[in-house]
C-alpha cells in the first residue's frame, strides 16, 4: 500500500516555481530519498507534504489524508524534522524531546531516543549550548520521539561527522524494521545510495529520475568507471580511443574512464604504460555511483 | 490540555531561565518600587496628631473637656467650624476632627460624638482609641452617669496621599503595560527564530502557543504585583484598601488589555528588533501621558485629548482606586468600558494582521 501519494504537485513563490508537477508514490515501510541541489524544491516537497504549505495544483494524499483539510489528523500520525534546528533556548535536551512527545498520542520513551541520537550524556544541556551535530541529533530525535508511521526528514546528516551519520543511518534502518516509512531529502549522494529503497532525483523543481539506486545506476550506465591520476598529465583523445571507453572526464590529473569493457580497457592502459606513454597512479575500478547519474542527468556536480 | 501545560511549563521554564527576563520582568519594577519608594517616603512617622475641635454650643463641660485634651502632649487642638475643620481633614492638616456636641444633663441618653478621622493613615485609628480614653476619663469624674459619651468614628478619605501611595498603583500600572507590550514581542522572536514553524509541524494547534503566552503573562503579572505590593506594603507602609480579588481582578484585566496592545502592536514588526523598536515608541509617551506617576492636573490642557484617549490612564484610575482609595476620576464604568473597548479592538485587528511566518 502506498503511504503516500503525489500526483502532478506544483508550488509556486511568486514566479518563482519551487516544485513543478512532480509525481510519486511511497510504499509502506520504504525508506524513500529526495536527492538533489539545494533550491531544487526538496524543502518545499515536504513542508506541502507534512501540510505546512498548501500547493498550488496537484493532489497530495499522506496516510490517506489531504495534508491542506486535515492537517490535524495528519499530523498526529507523522514525525517531522525541519531544516535549520530551532528549539526554545533554555530547554535541556531531555526537556526538549518530553515537550515534543508531549504533543503525541503514543510517543517513545525519551530514554530510548536519547540512546538512538547518541544524547544521553547531553540530557542536562540547555539546547543553546550545543553543538551544531549535537542540535541536528536532536532535533532528529524530537521527529522519532513521534512514534509516527511516517518520518518527514529534511536532511537529516547535515552537518553530522561521518560517525554520527553512519549511527543515524543505524536507526533509520532499524526503525524501517519497526515498520516505519521514512520520507527523508540529502544531497548526500552515499547516503541516497546506502539508505534509500528508492531516490527520485529533483532538479530545478522536476524529478529527472525515480527507481532504487542500482536501477538508476544500471539505467544510465553500462560502463563501469576506472579512476586514475596520471602523473604527468595525458592526451585525452588517447584515451578515448582505448576499446570499451565511451566518455573521460579530466579534471587536472584526476581522470574518470566510463568503460563498458574494463578488462580491455586496462589492459590498454598498461600497454600505454609499459611504452612510457602514460604514468599511472592509483588505479581503481569501481561502479558508477549515483554521483555519476547526477553528473550525466544534469552536466554538474550536486555539489556545485 | 496536556500538550497544552506542557507547554505552559516549557515556555515557562525558558523564559525564567534567561535572566534579562527576571530583571526586567520582576527585578525592575521592584527596584523602581524600592528607588522611588525612598524617594517619595520622606516626612513620615511623625507622632503628632492635628485633632480638629467644633464645639456645637460652648459651656461649662466644653471647657473642661478642652482642658483635658490640652493635657495630650501629642495632640496639637485647632478649632474651627465643622466645614472648615472637614476640608483641613481632607486636606490632611488634621488628622481626625471631633464634633462636641450639646450636652444636655439629666437626661439619659446617650450621646454620640462624632469623630471624623482619615481612614488612609492607621495610626489615626489609635488617635480614635485615645479619644474614646479621654471620653472615659471626664465620665469618671462624673460619677452620676455610667455612660454618658460614645464616639461615633467616621472613616473620611483624604483627598491628597503621600506621594508613595500615589507611586505604588503608578508602578503597578507601568510594569502591567511593559509587561503586556514588550512580553507580546516573544511572539515576533519565536517566528523569527522558526519555533513557531517548528511546532506547527507538531499536531499542537497553533493557538495554543498564544494562549500559553498569555497564561504565562497573567502569571507573571500576578508575581509582580504580589512583590510591589508586599514591597509598598511593608517597606513604605503604603495602605492597601481593595481586597485581594478586587486587585488581582483589575491586575488581571490589565494585563490582558496590554497583551492584546501588544499583539497588535507586533503584527506590524517583522523581527525581534522592530518588534521592540515600535513597542518602545509607544509605551513611552504612555507612560508619561497617563497620570500614572503624577496628577492629570500637572499636563498641560492641549495634551487631555491624548490622556483621555490613552489606556494607562485608565488603569492608573482603577489601580489607583482599587489599592488606595482614591475617587475614580472618569468613573468605574468608563474605565473597564474603555479599557474593554481597547482589549476588542486590538485583539480583532491582532488576529486580523498577525502573520504566522
Amino acid at each position: 500500500m502506498a503511504s503516500i501519494v503525489v500526483r502532478e504537485l506544483t508550488k509556486r513563490y511568486g514566479k518563482l516555481t519551487a516544485v513543478n508537477q512532480i509525481s510519486l508514490e511511497v510504499e509502506d515501510g520504504e525508506i524513500f530519498g529526495m536527492l538533489g541541489p539545494n533550491g531544487a524544491g526538496k524543502t518545499t516537497t515536504v513542508e506541502v507534504l507534512v501540510g505546512l504549505r498548501d500547493a498550488d495544483a496537484g493532489e497530495v494524499r499522506v496516510l490517506g489524508f489531504d495534508p491542506t483539510t486535515e492537517s490535524v489528523q495528519l499530523k498526529r500520525s507523522i514525525g517531522v524534522q525541519l531544516q535549520m534546528p530551532t528549539l526554545f533556548p533554555r530547554l535541556t535536551v531531555e526537556e526538549s524531546l518530553r515537550l515534543n512527545a508531549s504533543f503525541f498520542p503514543d510517543p517513545f520513551p525519551a530514554e530510548q531516543v536519547l540512546e538512538w541520537v547518541g544524547l544521553k550524556e547531553q540530557r542536562k544541556v540547555y539546547t543553546y549550548k550545543l553543538s551544531g551535530g549535537q542540535l541536528q541529533r536532536l532535533v532528529v530525535g524530537m521527529a522519532i520521539i513521534s512514534n509516527g508511521r511516517i518520518l518527514f526528514l529534511d536532511e537529516p546528516t547535515t552537518g553530522l561527522d561521518p560517525q554520527a551519520r553512519r549511527n543515524l543511518w543505524d536507526v533509520f534502518h532499524m526503525l524501517q524494521k519497526m515498520g516505519k516509512t521514512i520520507f527523508l531529502t540529502t544531497h548526500y549522494m552515499e547516503e541516497a545510495q546506502y539508505l534509500c529503497d528508492r531516490v527520485a532525483i529533483i532538479d530545478h523543481g522536476s524529478i529527472i529520475a525515480l527507481g532504487t539506486p542500482n536501477q538508476l545506476i544500471c539505467d544510465h550506465f553500462e560502463e563501469k568507471a576506472v579512476e586514475l591520476s596520471a602523473m604527468d598529465g595525458c592526451d585525452e583523445a588517447i584515451l578515448e580511443k582505448l576499446p570499451g571507453v565511451t566518455k573521460v572526464q579530466a579534471a587536472h590529473n584526476q581522470i574518470t574512464l566510463y568503460s563498458t569493457n574494463v578488462e580491455a580497457t586496462i589492459r590498454e592502459l598498461m600497454q600505454l604504460e609499459a611504452e612510457n606513454r602514460l604514468a599511472v597512479n592509483d588505479l581503481a575500478i569501481r561502479k558508477a555511483s549515483l554521483e555519476d547519474v547526477f553528473l550525466k542527468l544534469t552536466g554538474r556536480s550536486i555539489r556545485q | 490540555m496536556k500538550s497544552f501545560l506542557n507547554l505552559v511549563v516549557a515556555t515557562l521554564k525558558d523564559m525564567v531561565r534567561d535572566k534579562m527576563t527576571i530583571f526586567w520582568f520582576i527585578l525592575f519594577p521592584v527596584l523602581f518600587m524600592f528607588l522611588f519608594g525612598m524617594i517619595f517616603s520622606g516626612g513620615s512617622g511623625n507622632v503628632n496628631f492635628d485633632l480638629g475641635v467644633v464645639v456645637e454650643q460652648p459651656d461649662f463641660f466644653s471647657q473642661a473637656f478642652l482642658a483635658n485634651l490640652g493635657q495630650v502632649e501629642m495632640l496639637t487642638v485647632h478649632h474651627g467650624t465643622l466645614e472648615g475643620e472637614l476640608e483641613a481633614l481632607g486636606q490632611q492638616k488634621r488628622n481626625a476632627v471631633l464634633v462636641l456636641p450639646q450636652v444636655q444633663f439629666g437626661s439619659d441618653e446617650e450621646i454620640a460624638v462624632p469623630v471624623y478621622y482619615d481612614a488612609s493613615n492607621q495610626a489615626n485609628k489609635v488617635l480614635i482609641f485615645m479619644l474614646s480614653e479621654i471620653f472615659n476619663h471626664v465620665e469618671r469624674g462624673m460619677q452620676n452617669r455610667a455612660r454618658i459619651f460614645t464616639v461615633d468614628a467616621k472613616p473620611v478619605q483624604a483627598e491628597s496621599l503621600r506621594d508613595v501611595d500615589y507611586l505604588l498603583p503608578g508602578i503597578l500600572s507601568m510594569a502591567l503595560m511593559q509587561l503586556g507590550l514588550f512580553g507580546s514581542v516573544r511572539l515576533v522572536y519565536l517566528r523569527q527564530k522558526r519555533i513557531l514553524k517548528s511546532l506547527g509541524a507538531t499536531p499542537l494547534p497553533r493557538t495554543h502557543i498564544v494562549f500559553s503566552e498569555i497564561v504565562i503573562r497573567l502569571l507573571m503579572a500576578a508575581v509582580q504585583t504580589t512583590l510591589i505590593i508586599l514591597i509598598g506594603h511593608f517597606v513604605f507602609d503604603v495602605k492597601i484598601v481593595g481586597s485581594w480579588w478586587q486587585v488581582l481582578g483589575a491586575v488581571f484585566f490589565g494585563a490582558a488589555v496590554f497583551v492584546s496592545i501588544g499583539y497588535m502592536l507586533v503584527t506590524f514588526a517583522k523581527t525581534e528588533e522592530s518588534g521592540h523598536g515600535i513597542i518602545q515608541v509607544v509605551q513611552f509617551p504612555m507612560m508619561f501621558l497617563s497620570g500614572i506617576f503624577f496628577p492629570l492636573e500637572f499636563l498641560p490642557a492641549f495634551l487631555k485629548p491624548v490622556v483621555r484617549a490613552i489606556p494607562l490612564t485608565y488603569l492608573g484610575d482603577i489601580l489607583r482606586s482599587v489599592l488606595i482609595g482614591t475617587p475614580y476620576a472618569f468613573g468605574l464604568t468608563t474605565d473597564l468600558l474603555i479599557l474593554g473597548g481597547w482589549l476588542t479592538v486590538s485583539l480583532i485587528l491582532a488576529i486580523r494582521f498577525w502573520r504566522w511566518e
